[in-house]
């Protein structure tokens, strides 16, 4: 297992498959960005490719998601970031189809997206990758070269953000 | 606190059944779930993984076509570089420079002409050269052993030695410098002598000399004394060792003493001609005795 190598077509095929949609997905938090997204995930990864003799297997994943971080730091201007939801997303109470319900939950859905935008970088990033990809904390903090109580302690701000800009606590 | 921990267990998905129902009682928790429902509604872009890497391969490949980028090197160029301006500077000086010299061998004199028609005379194991080409500019030369010179007159005629230069305009003179021996000798007009940081001019009949880096006392000589030129060789208080290297020099011989004090000092000639004679001239006035075996001299006390 040790000795897996990325220059490895096999090994390397593998891990691009395993991460390229998360890949794309946190580039797609830092900027909310859908055409360019996935061309910075490709970069970094033909990055990680040209490199392949130089990172360690294991290592690789931070590596990846570093790259994007740097990638976007250089290329993309920060800016105001809108998110969407998916077309056919269920609301929470599936059962509940009167219309004062729907239309509670589209305005909810509506602040929480401003909210979300409104969150910083770093807490964004890591409340939807929790909330998007289903990544453990543990699995976040390894990726991003943190502290899990790093990601906890940004978890727990964005929440707390997020309520307050909701219910205006 | 508690609280918030765990909610933050619950969102990652740490939260068993039984533990959700105090968590149901926080207050707001109902929107907190709604937050934690909706925000995982927002799309992300879906990656076609298979294309996207199909799409990988073909720029990892047109990269891989370009190759490695190599930098110019600019070191390989220097190395071309230095290899073309050594070929120009060596043809340069081997067609156009041309560096004349003349040498003798032991027991073998040369005279010659300079491009300017001056004379010189090249004693035994000596050798001269000079730059062809900047003759004209300057009359520069470099001498190694024994020269008489008669300079035509011009521009200035320097001959550069290990030990001195001289400097003249246009007379006759003779440079001897041999090991730890220099000598120069004025036989017509005026020599300026350059040695280490001092300047001496020679009128005729004058000579400078150092031996061992002592400059000599003695500053006078005969100009109608038979020389080297008259295939004779004269000394005046000069070391026997000097004598003796100076016989080596004209007889290609070589010449070994036992118990001889070599500095013991020397005034008279040796002829050219005749090694019995020659060693004869040296050996009776300082009583010693000699011994020619093949090309070999030795030189021991009378006495013993």
């Amino acid at each position: 297992m040790a000795n897996k190598s990325l220059c490895d077509e096999i090994y390397f095929n593998e891990f691009y498959i395993a991460h390229i949609q998360s890949a794309s997905n946190f580039a797609y938090y830092k900027s909310a960005d859908k055409a360019s997204s996935l061309d910075l995930a490709q970069e970094a990864f033909i990055k990680i490719w040209e490199n392949c003799a130089k990172i360690e297997f294991e290592k690789a994943k931070s590596y990846l998601f570093t790259v994007i971080n740097n990638l976007f730091l250089n290329t993309i201007k920060h800016k105001k970031v809108v998110f969407e939801y998916a077309k056919s997303s269920p609301y929470l109470d599936v059962n509940n189809q009167s219309p004062d319900y729907l239309l509670e939950e589209e305005e909810f859905k509506e602040k929480l997206k401003r909210a979300i935008a409104d969150l910083t970088e770093g807490e964004r990033e890591v409340f939807l990758m929790n909330r998007i990809d289903g990544k453990k904390y543990r699995e976040i903090a390894e990726i991003l070269v943190l502290s899990q109580k790093a990601v906890e302690k940004r978890m727990s701000s964005a929440l707390k953000k997020l309520r307050i800009k909701i219910d205006g606590i | 606190m508690e609280n918030n921990n765990n909610l933050l267990k619950w969102l990652n998905g740490e939260t068993s059944d039984e533990n959700l129902k105090p968590l149901k009682e926080i207050e707001g928790f109902k929107t907190i779930e709604k937050i934690a429902h909706y925000s995982s509604q927002i799309e992300t872009p879906k990656v076609d993984v298979s294309k996207a890497l199909e799409n990988l391969k073909l720029k990892t490949q047109n990269t891989a076509k370009k190759g490695k980028v190599v930098r110019f090197n600019f070191k390989q160029l220097y190395k071309y570089a230095a290899v073309v301006v050594l070929l120009f500077t060596t043809s340069y000086f081997l067609l156009f420079n041309n560096h004349s010299s003349f040498k003798t061998a032991l027991a073998q004199t040369k005279s010659f002409n300079l491009p300017d028609n001056s004379e010189v005379i090249l004693n035994a194991n000596s050798e001269i050269s000079y730059v062809q080409k900047e003759w004209g500019k300057k009359r520069n030369l470099t001498l190694k052993g024994e020269a008489y010179f008669k300079v035509q007159k011009g521009k200035k005629f320097t001959v550069n030695t290990s030990l001195g230069k001289i400097t003249v305009l246009g007379t006759q003179f003779n440079v001897k410098e041999r090991e730890n021996y220099f000598e120069v000798k004025t036989y017509e007009g005026l020599v300026r002598v350059a040695y280490k940081d001092t300047v001496v001019q020679l009128p005729k009949g004058s000579l400078f000399k150092v031996v061992k880096g002592v400059v000599g006392t003695t500053n006078t000589f005969d100009i109608y004394e038979k020389s080297w030129l008259q295939k004779e060789s004269n000394f005046k208080s000069t070391s026997l060792g000097f004598v003796l290297t100076e016989i080596e020099n004209q007889f290609d011989y070589k010449i070994e003493t036992t118990n001889i004090d070599l500095d013991v000092l020397y005034t008279g000639g040796f002829t050219h001609t005749d090694i019995n004679i020659a060693l004869q001239s040296i050996t009776i006035p300082l009583q010693l005795s000699y011994k020619i075996v093949g090309k070999k001299i030795t030189l021991f006390n009378y006495d013993l």
